[in-house]
């Protein structure tokens, strides 16, 4: 329908929030058997360049157990000066400041195009950021190097008044005092021994910590940079630490044939956590872990130093073979909810061939709202750049970070939150809050009918968000919005017509995955199926038993399409991923926004030829065609497949004559493509150029439905296309068994 | 920034399987601030639903296909088949090379033209003078060790550039760098400083970070202190005497 997608687009745009349904039932039961359930997609710091901050403290509704933020959807009265607010009803005085507003001189937050809006509040002294950088330095000389550059290179790239911190770890884990003068120092740790943040914090010397104010007060310790020699100001430091980066070394420990390196990760992480713990709670911060390989020992070691015992495999976790896994995931758990609530972000740098250990380290960047970028080397310009990106800036010359997020869902009285995935932990507290550190797109947060609702009207919820900005101001973030109720049974056509299939891929990929954390591969798929089965049952259009006779509306037209394609993904599938690649995978997953994500579970491809403008084409084998250069992006690679035609002129070399420049233009094309988005995503995906017959071009053809296999090469009837050699279903075969299900009386 | 500076390299293929290309840091820079082309999001629905039997796209093939082995058809000369253009897009940003090193010959980063390179090669003791102008004005307010560092960077800088080891395009830009830092253009000195540090690491990690404090201290003195290079006669006795 032009007219919703118009509407979705905007509300998108606007306010940063994608619903299933856009049009709300107005009974549980209903709500139910819409089978997707009404949920949404929230990205809280959505970019908006054209929203300026205001600088005044929102007005809040005075019952203590509601507390909404004046919005627009408020009744107000302007002479009595009163506001009521629309969840709880309350009448509430405005204050003294707002004197002068009027019908015709009404303050921001009551204006509808401002249904999302920010406030700068200053409590307290400005905090600066921190950034603790722990390096693993059992590396091969070329990657270590490589990342002492990085580092010494980031050193430029943060803010001056940022205060820098360094660990680095082998065998021995060494806490490093960044003075301004003389000789370097710096505190050892053994590797083995674990130790609770209260001796940590005594071991290094560090005061006690000031009594911890209320969950988003900033504490300012006493002397900051006297009170942590640990954690000093770039601009102070930058110098030293430059040599001391440089000045790095290999772990000077041996490594014997046939032996891992030592290495302590679970020690550093710990004593990084515990350090800022006791100097910086509260605070906006960043630990940066580089490693350049799996911990192999003391706490949290996910495998032994032993080579000939390999890292696990999904066959080892299936089999239930995983020594270390359950004990490693455990402790890095309780490392990263400390960080988490005290607002602090982990970030993981994984370099290596093999494994990492990823599966068990993930909760720490999982829950703490810190990135995973995962590579071959640090000497890659896959690491550097995406290293480099997460420093870049924004419109405003401002780090696209935020920390020490939480964030709080309001919804009026026939609503309630049953739930919320992504990069997060609950607070616990009585309202729905959870604390996360934003930039990323907020997962699936759900909503069930609660009371009766009343005739016509409107739900209504609130999102409030409040965030360290990354100049150091605090800053709270308001999105409220509404939708229409309406009656399941005489107007399923509109709610039918409001539903957002893309989003609605999205939630349900999204809590496929989760259930894939915890159950079996199997089990999920078949829950996916029995999902889409019965949503084609209730909105398809069909006569009883008759397969050829199902369609569906527009509004639905491309969901079974992204299910097919999630039933394939790395995300559902675990089969050629190692456990470490589908952390990775699943991480992004989670926290990318609408777009990004549908990416991910269904690539998008696109086709250069001679016979048009480029143009989106099916995910399908029959679009590979000798003539036609194909673009895919399935976010974490992008993939330029010339077909064999292209490919053969390119190696004849037409390209390089002038009369044949069009030929040339039309090899560029795709490349300029390519290339806006591998300047601006993050994190950098792979680059795969490669052709027909081409190794490299296994990607695409994993990817495309296989519609013409060696099954069926013969039977179809196209002459067009390439075969793919699997024993896979496609989509023609996946179709015609969900159309026989959905109309069966059977069922 | 010059049209030099925003380039792209090939990934490391011996380090990373399939590695993307590297992006200069002007071109990083260009693109976060730049406008973005239409974003490459459409999706076709599958046919299953629509009524359509054909799964393949409506384009039908107007070139017959040759058989992959001698004679190779040509493709469509430029004159006949007048190409229709890409995606619609803002224009490539002024000055800015696109072209992709055709792959998979390496690509070295400048083309080493003996042509008109001469006149653009700076003087090292031009640059180097520049330097420990600001670096005097320091003296007064900034601690001496903090001083005393930056000069041992800034005499290795030196070293460096007339052993040879820096690459023109460092050269040429840490040129543009004190030019800058000579007008009081604080902000594009530091700018110079960070896309130096971020494309060139290798070369010059000793010695920016000195270059980095340089600025962030001589922009924060007293005016007064900041007198024309010229008019100061200390100069270059403070150069010879640094150079032990």
């Amino acid at each position: 329908m032009a007219t919703y997608q118009e509407f979705i687009q905007q509300n998108e745009d606007r306010d940063g929030v994608r619903f299933s349904w856009n049009l709300w039932p107005s009974s549980r039961l209903e709500a139910t058997r819409l089978v997707v359930p009404v949920s949404c997609l929230f990205t809280p710091l959505k970019e908006r360049p054209d929203l300026p901050p205001v600088q005044y403290e929102p007005v809040l509704c005075s019952r203590a157990n509601c507390k909404a933020v004046l919005n627009p959807l408020c009744q107000v009265d302007f002479r009595a000066k009163i506001w009521a607010c629309n969840f709880c009803f309350q009448r509430n005085p405005f204050p003294p400041s707002y004197a002068g507003i009027s019908d015709v001189n009404q303050p921001a937050e009551l204006m509808p195009q401002f249904s999302t809006i920010e406030y700068i509040v200053q409590r307290g002294p400005p905090t600066p950021l921190i950034f603790l950088y722990v390096v693993d330095t059992c590396l091969e000389e070329e990657d270590l190097q490589a990342l002492r550059e990085s580092l010494q290179m980031s050193l430029s790239l943060l803010p001056p008044n940022a205060l820098v911190g360094l660990i680095t770890f082998g065998r021995m884990v060494q806490v490093h005092e960044l003075s301004c003068e003389g000789i370097a120092k710096s505190y050892v740790f053994r590797g083995t021994k674990e130790l609770s943040a209260k001796q940590i914090q005594e071991m290094l010397g560090l005061m006690k910590p000031a009594a911890s104010g209320p969950q988003g007060r900033p504490v300012a310790p006493q002397d900051p940079s006297a009170t942590c020699r640990f954690l000093q100001p770039v601009h102070k430091v930058d110098m030293n630490l430059t040599d001391l980066l440089g000045e790095l070394q290999r772990d000077p420990w041996p490594v014997p044939q046939g032996k891992r390196p030592l290495r302590s990760t679970g020690i550093a992480m710990s004593i990084a956590v515990g350090l800022l713990e006791g100097t910086y709670p509260n605070t906006g911060a960043r630990v940066m872990l580089f490693t350049g390989g799996p911990p192999t020992q003391g706490p949290g070691m996910v495998v032994g130093d032993e080579l000939k015992t390999p890292i696990r495999s999904w066959h080892d976790i299936t089999k239930d073979n995983a020594r270390h896994l359950k004990k490693a995931t455990k402790y890095y758990e309780a490392l990263a909810s400390r960080a988490a609530v005290n607002g602090h972000s982990i970030d993981i740098y994984a370099c290596a061939l093999d494994q990492t250990g990823l599966l068990e380290m993930k909760c720490l960047s999982n829950l703490t709202g810190g990135h995973i970028s995962m590579g071959d080397s640090f000497n890659t310009s896959l690491f550097k750049q995406t290293f480099q990106r997460v420093f870049s800036k924004d419109y405003n010359g401002d780090f696209r970070m935020a920390f020490g997020g939480t964030l709080e869902v309001k919804t009026s009285r026939e609503l309630k939150v049953s739930g919320a995935i992504g990069p997060c932990v609950s607070l616990n507290a009585k309202g729905p809050c959870v604390s996360e550190n934003v930039s990323h797109s907020f997962p699936v947060t759900f909503f069930v009918h609660n009371a009766p609702i009343p005739q016509g009207g409107r739900g209504a919820i609130q999102f409030v968000t409040q965030y360290q900005h990354s100049n150091t101001q605090k800053r709270i973030r308001v999105t409220t919005i509404a939708r229409n109720w309406a009656d399941a049974q005489s107007q399923i056509q509109h709610i039918e017509s409001s539903f957002d299939q893309e989003a609605s891929a999205v939630i349900m990929a999204r809590l496929g995955v989760f259930r894939a954390e915890s159950e079996d591969g199997p089990d999920v798929l078949r829950w996916l199926d029995r999902q889409l089965i019965r949503l084609c049952q209730k909105f398809g259009q069909f006569n009883k038993d008759d397969p050829t006779s199902f369609k569906l509306s527009e509004s639905l037209s491309l969901y079974p399409q992204f299910m097919f394609h999630l039933r394939r993904s790395p995300f559902l599938q675990v089969f050629n991923n190692s456990p470490d690649e589908c952390s990775y995978y699943r991480h992004h997953f989670v926290r990318q926004d609408l777009t990004q994500s549908l990416i991910m579970i269904q690539p998008i491809l696109y086709s250069y030829s001679f016979h048009g403008p480029p143009e989106p084409v099916l995910l399908d084998s029959g679009s590979i065609l000798p003539d036609r250069i194909l673009l895919m992006d399935t976010f974490f690679q992008l993939v330029i497949y010339h077909g064999e035609t292209i490919a053969q002129w390119r190696k004849a070399g037409y390209q390089e004559q002038p009369e044949y420049e069009n030929f040339k233009h039309l090899l560029v094309a795709p490349l300029d493509d390519a290339q806006e988005i591998l300047q601006n995503r993050f994190p950098m995906p792979r680059y795969i150029d490669t052709e027909h017959g081409g190794s490299q071009a296994r990607f695409l053809l994993s990817k495309v439905n296989p519609s013409q296999t060696h099954n069926n090469l013969y039977a179809w009837g196209q002459e067009t296309g390439a075969p793919i050699l699997t024993d896979d279903v496609s989509l023609q075969v996946f179709m015609d068994h969900l159309k026989k299900l959905a109309v069966s009386s059977a069922a | 920034m010059e049209a030099e500076d925003l380039y792209i390299k090939p990934g490391n293929h011996e380090r990373g399987w399939n590695d993307p290309p590297q992006f200069s840091y002007g071109l990083q820079t260009a693109a976060q601030g730049g406008p973005k082309r239409a974003p490459l999001n459409k999706r076709v629905p599958p046919p299953q639903l629509t009524g359509s039997l054909c799964p393949v796209s409506r384009a039908t093939p107007m070139i017959p296909f040759s058989p992959p082995s001698n004679p190779l058809a040509p493709p469509p000369c430029s004159m006949n088949t007048p190409l229709q253009s890409c995606l619609v897009a803002a224009p490539p940003i002024s000055g800015m090379m696109m072209a992709m090193p055709p792959p998979p010959c390496p690509v070295v980063e400048q083309t080493h033209s003996a042509s008109g390179q001469s006149e653009s090669e700076p003087d090292v003791d031009d640059v180097v003078a520049l330097l420990n102008w600001a670096l005097a004005a320091c003296r007064h307010t900034v601690k001496k060790q903090v001083c005393d560092d930056v000069a041992k960077r800034l005499k290795l800088f030196e070293d460096m550039w007339k052993s040879g080891k820096l690459s023109l395009p460092v050269r040429r830009r840490m040129n543009g760098l004190v030019q800058e830092l000579k007008s009081r253009n604080w902000d594009a000195a530091d700018e110079i400083h960070r896309a130096l540090i971020v494309d060139h690491v290798n070369e010059v990690s000793q010695w920016m970070v000195g270059v980095k404090r340089l600025i962030a201290e001589t922009r924060n003195l007293n005016p007064d202190l900041l007198h024309t290079p010229e008019a100061d006669p200390i100069i270059d006795n403070r150069s010879t005497a640094d150079s032990e």
